[in-house]
């Protein structure tokens, strides 16, 4: 048997490989979670990538190249997203990464995205971390980060509940305690008095352990940054034991969205945030994007990341049409202060650090539905420029 | 009803030329070096990388064989020292040093450590006990460091930041001093090399120890320990030295990990790891050494080219040929192997040409 | 500051209630899989993989329009021929080999990954949540506390009991006892021990997928929703012994109730390890641990 079968089956590999490096389309890699706890935010975004791309698309591509997605599944893991992110690099040869959720993703995502120089856009990640101190010259983050929301909460709280007592409660992993670091700072600045912190691990069955504590702590205000699964039993189970009344209760933008808003139900009620995102947004660009939105999902609703994610391709679109090509240093040279609208109003990629800086909105659930109550400037909750690596 | 048991490779065999368990090393070596020829004839650099992962898995493989085999102790929490292993090595190089033998030599000796404290508890329980007792290690190991950022280290580079659930990155390509030249291991062809030779010596050490009185001693034990007493051995001993030996092997590989991606997270500390080198052990041959690394680039293969294709059916698959494995090839694809070549041949004058 | 009735009132009593609601939980998970280990010395790993099947029967149920109540009684029933198919399928093939521990606990570790995949591919990403078959809350002693939960700790205690009257006093009880405590001397009774291994198979699991059934109301259903209390499930089999009974209802009280009570003052991650230190110190004093097996109840 045969060397000769082996080197042939090799050559006919080789050269699939290299066929499929000659392309006239332009590849984009979804690299994103399609199974475990961040399943959903994976399926949302790729919805919305495929509304922009099929609009994008139909409108003759980015500079006459169509858009061709490359997908994979990084189960949340960042050892088989590194994996992964090298295949697209070397193998698929996309261009452009997008889709990370998990800050640990996106951040390993970060030194293999300089090696192979291809660009990394999140939606999603929200660790401060990304564009501060370990900001990276190709990693770009269009969702407003911890901080930003953070900023934008604490403000409309020292608006209204000056003097009064808070409590943290959050999901114990970086994204949870930077989040309610960040967010303690603000708040006692802005003239609240903190209470009790509380990390819960990530899809803690019950909750209930952790309610001795904040009854304990007397608080008049509950600030809960959870997401996802772990936010349909925090607040189903609070409203079990009628804590849910006691606290004007607040969180992170992606803690209640419309995907875990009917598993919660009048439990969510009076819960209030800061986001960059919600479909309740009066604008026609945002009316249209919803309709689309519903037609894909089955008749949900946006969220968010959702939303985030949208925006992408139109960035990189400006972005390439800007510098007159599609290579990755050309995208990355557009995108620097760069503003282009997207369905939450217009946003500027800020070229110091990366971060898009893009208006927040304060919204409370009220009788099941998502109420804009105040708005705040974009300049205000963005925050300072602290990274240092250019 | 067939006897099916997890056995452990018979002596070496004292024939002339090679065994039938280093004949198929021999020919897994040889393909592994074709299949570099490939990789670098047709530029694939991502899948040198992902054998060259392969390889390094497969040493946590070998280290769970290494128990599992020849002293009979199942151990479901193993991926606890290569993780270690990973973060030892990533942060030695991150934070202090950039050398390559510095890095091992460090890590070997902690791993040690580490592997005694683990052993001197697991080893208190043996049979499912000791099943148990490593996976609840793991465990709690690993839920620690997903919460653990700042470890009262301060290195030259600031303070010591493990990452908590983030991990860390930004670990430096490192260049490995071989006297004569150095290789880079920014280089794939360079990095797959080096780990084929580390993971080769390793299997030849092991091979060599079982052939010495220590290694027939865990053999005699895995049989029958209730005698060895009688027979003036302490059985905990041979097993504690075994358990330790076991952990410096993972946590060497596991140093090698953040050298190739660049960091270390908790995820390579949790039980999927754990799993996926049990499972490689059973499919690949327990007892054999080689089976494991031959079991691992199936399984890398199956989780990375086959499940970019399939999704999630991927883990199914795994699922059942691991059960029917389990169930109807219980000596592994070495072991199949090894009876083939073994099996009686038509006496021809006892010509021997199989160099 | 809060005074120390106050305190007791309303932290500390209530977090020892809520300890109550997950021993319950864990005292099911674990004697499903101290019974099968009791009689057949088979670890079950995918022990997790039925709870979550009790789940997500339970919604497939709901989802044609049944009752709670009468679902609740049909999930167990409809489990129990899948855990004889498993017993047959992949118990008995190995049952007799010299490594009958080891090569099991591999089988229902495989066995897990394929279940849990399964329930991925076939129920999707989105998160199910039964409603309570009984809302709204009561007060006691000046607790407040849901009524599901209150009704779960009465039911799963009755439970328990139930299970423990049918080993200890029934007629198969004692054929399920005799077999663990010599198979060959039940064999030349007359005692069919392979059926009654089988049997006893599927109860361990039937019991696991009531315990998912009456859980998922609080803690909803998810492919690996069994996670979350396998580690403590197996800490509790471990320190009351394997096998026992008794062990599995006691050790799970306590550990529970360490494990509330440690999550009061410091971070669940260290109560985790405080969980696992008892039981590495149960082990080094009393490797077989605090209680003796089934047969000897």
């Amino acid at each position: 048997m045969s060397i000769k079968r082996l080197l042939l089956v090799a050559t006919v590999l080789g050269l699939s490989a290299g066929a499929a490096a000659a392309q006239d389309t332009y590849k984009v890699g979804i690299l994103t979670p399609n199974s475990g706890t961040f399943a959903k935010l994976g399926q949302q975004q790729t919805w919305a990538y495929q509304i922009a791309a099929d609009e994008i698309n139909e409108a003759g591509g980015i500079l006459g190249k169509k858009i061709e997605f490359v997908i994979e599944d990084t189960e949340a893991n960042p050892k088989v997203a590194t994996q992964k992110a090298e295949k697209m690099a070397q193998v698929d040869k996309v261009g452009l990464i997008i889709g990370t959720v998990s800050s640990g993703v996106t951040l390993a995502t970060g030194p293999l995205a300089e090696r192979h120089g291809v660009n990394v856009i999140t939606s999603t990640s929200w660790s401060d971390a990304i564009t501060m101190d370990k900001c990276s010259p190709n990693v770009f983050r269009v969702n407003a980060r911890a901080s930003q929301m953070a900023n934008a909460l604490a403000q409309w709280l020292g608006q209204n509940f000056e003097g009064k007592r808070i409590t943290y409660v959050g999901p114990d992993y970086e994204m949870g305690r930077n989040t309610v670091s960040a967010f303690k700072e603000l708040a006692e600045r802005e003239g609240l008095v903190s209470a009790t912190e509380i990390f819960a691990p990530l899809e803690t069955p019950d909750f209930s352990p952790f309610f001795g504590q904040i009854r304990a702590s007397q608080a008049d205000v509950l600030f809960a940054p959870m997401a996802g699964e772990d936010s349909v039993r925090f607040f189903t189970q609070l409203a079990d034991f009628g804590l849910n009344t006691q606290y004007r209760l607040t969180g992170g933008s992606g803690t209640i969205t419309p995907a875990e808003l009917p598993a919660i139900g009048d439990a969510a009620e009076g819960f209030t945030f800061a986001t960059g995102y919600t479909a309740s947004l009066d604008t026609p660009e945002n009316q249209e994007f919803v309709a689309k939105y519903k037609q894909r999902s089955d008749g949900q609703d946006p969220t968010l990341y959702a939303a985030d994610a949208y925006g992408i391709l139109y960035l990189v679109k400006a972005a390439a049409e800007k510098s007159g090509s599609l290579e990755p240093a050309a995208v990355r040279e557009g995108m620097a202060d760069m503003t282009w609208d997207t369905p939450q109003g217009p946003k500027t990629m800020r070229a110091g650090d990366n971060q898009a800086i893009m208006p927040m909105y304060v919204v409370q659930i009220t009788d099941g539905a998502f109420e804009v109550i105040d708005t705040v400037d974009g300049e205000i909750a963005i925050g300072e420029d602290l990274c240092t690596r250019w | 009803m067939v006897e099916r048991e997890l056995t452990a490779a018979t002596p070496p065999v004292s024939r002339r030329g090679l065994s039938s368990l280093n004949k198929v090393a021999l020919t897994a070596f040889l393909g592994a070096l074709l299949f570099a020829v490939w990789a670098v004839v047709f530029e694939q650099p991502f899948y040198l990388g992902l054998a060259t992962e392969a390889l390094i898995l497969g040493g946590l493989a070998m280290s769970v064989d290494l128990l599992l085999g020849y002293c009979g102790l199942l151990s479901l929490g193993h991926a606890l020292f290569f993780g270690l292993g990973a973060y030892m090595g990533g942060l030695l190089l991150l934070h202090y040093t950039g050398s390559f033998w510095l890095t091992c030599l460090l890590v070997v000796p902690a791993s040690a450590a580490i592997g005694l404290v683990g052993g001197l508890i697991a080893l208190r329980s043996s049979g499912v006990y000791f099943a148990l007792i490593t996976f609840a290690m793991a465990q709690v190991v690993e839920k620690v460091v997903f919460v653990t950022n700042e470890i009262g280290l301060e290195s030259p580079r600031g303070a010591v930041d493990v990452g908590g659930s983030d991990g860390f990155q930004g670990v430096p390509g490192v260049e490995v001093d071989l006297l004569l030249f150095s290789l880079d291991l920014r280089d794939p062809l360079s990095f797959f090399l080096l780990t084929l030779t580390l993971v080769s010596v390793t299997y030849l050490g092991l091979y060599w120890l079982m052939s010495t009185p220590f290694g027939r001693t865990l053999r005699a034990l895995r049989t029958n320990e209730r005698r060895l007493p009688h027979l003036g051995y302490a059985p905990r001993r041979f097993k504690l030295a075994a358990f330790v030996l076991s952990a410096v092997i993972a946590g060497f590989f596991g140093a090698l990990y953040p050298m190739l991606r660049g960091g270390a997270f908790p995820e390579l500390l949790t039980f999927g790891m754990s799993g996926d080198a049990v499972i490689s052990v059973i499919i690949g041959g327990t007892g054999t050494l080689i089976g494991p690394l031959i079991g691992t680039a199936l399984l890398v293969f199956m989780r990375s080219v086959v499940g970019s294709e399939l999704g999630d059916l991927h883990v199914i698959i795994v699922g059942l040929v691991f059960i029917a494995a389990v169930i109807f090839f219980p000596k592994g694809i070495v072991g199949y192997a090894r009876a083939y070549l073994d099996r009686p041949k038509p006496d021809r004058g006892r010509t021997d040409n199989d160099g | 500051m809060v005074d120390l009735f106050t305190y007791l009132q309303f932290v500390l009593a209530p977090q020892m209630v809520t300890g109550l609601v997950i021993g319950v939980a864990v005292i099911l998970m674990a004697l499903g899989l101290t019974i099968i280990f009791g009689l057949l010395d088979v670890i079950n790993l995918a022990h997790g993989a039925f709870y979550a099947l009790g789940g997500f029967v339970l919604i497939t149920l709901l989802g044609l329009g049944l009752d709670f109540w009468v679902a609740m009684v049909l999930v167990p029933l409809l489990v129990l021929p899948a855990g004889l198919v498993t017993e047959r399928l992949l118990i008995q093939r190995v049952f007799h080999s010299g490594d009958r521990h080891t090569l099991t606990l591999l089988l229902t570790f495989g066995l897990s990954l394929v279940m849990e995949d399964l329930f991925k591919i076939i129920y999707g990403p989105d998160p199910h949540r039964p409603q309570p078959p009984i809302s709204g809350a009561v007060e006691l002693l000046g607790m407040y506390l849901p009524t599901y939960r209150v009704f779960l700790i009465f039911f799963g205690a009755l439970l328990i009991a139930a299970l423990s009257l049918f080993l200890f006093r029934s007629d198969f009880g004692a054929r399920i006892r005799a077999a663990a405590y010599d198979r060959h001397m039940a064999a030349s009774l007359g005692i069919q021990v392979k059926s009654v291994y089988s049997w006893t198979f599927a109860l361990g699991l039937a019991v696991a997928a009531l315990s998912g059934v009456l859980l998922s109301p609080i803690y909803g259903v998810y492919p690996d929703m069994g996670h979350g209390f396998i580690f403590l499930a197996f800490a509790v089999v471990i320190v009351g012994g394997l096998g026992s009974i008794k062990g599995a209802v006691v050790a799970g009280l306590l550990l529970t109730q360490v494990f509330v009570l440690a999550s009061l003052v410091m971070s669940p991650v260290w109560a985790d390890v405080l969980v696992f230190a008892t039981m590495v110190l149960v082990l080094l004093f009393r490797p077989q641990g605090l209680f003796g097996s089934l047969a000897h109840g």
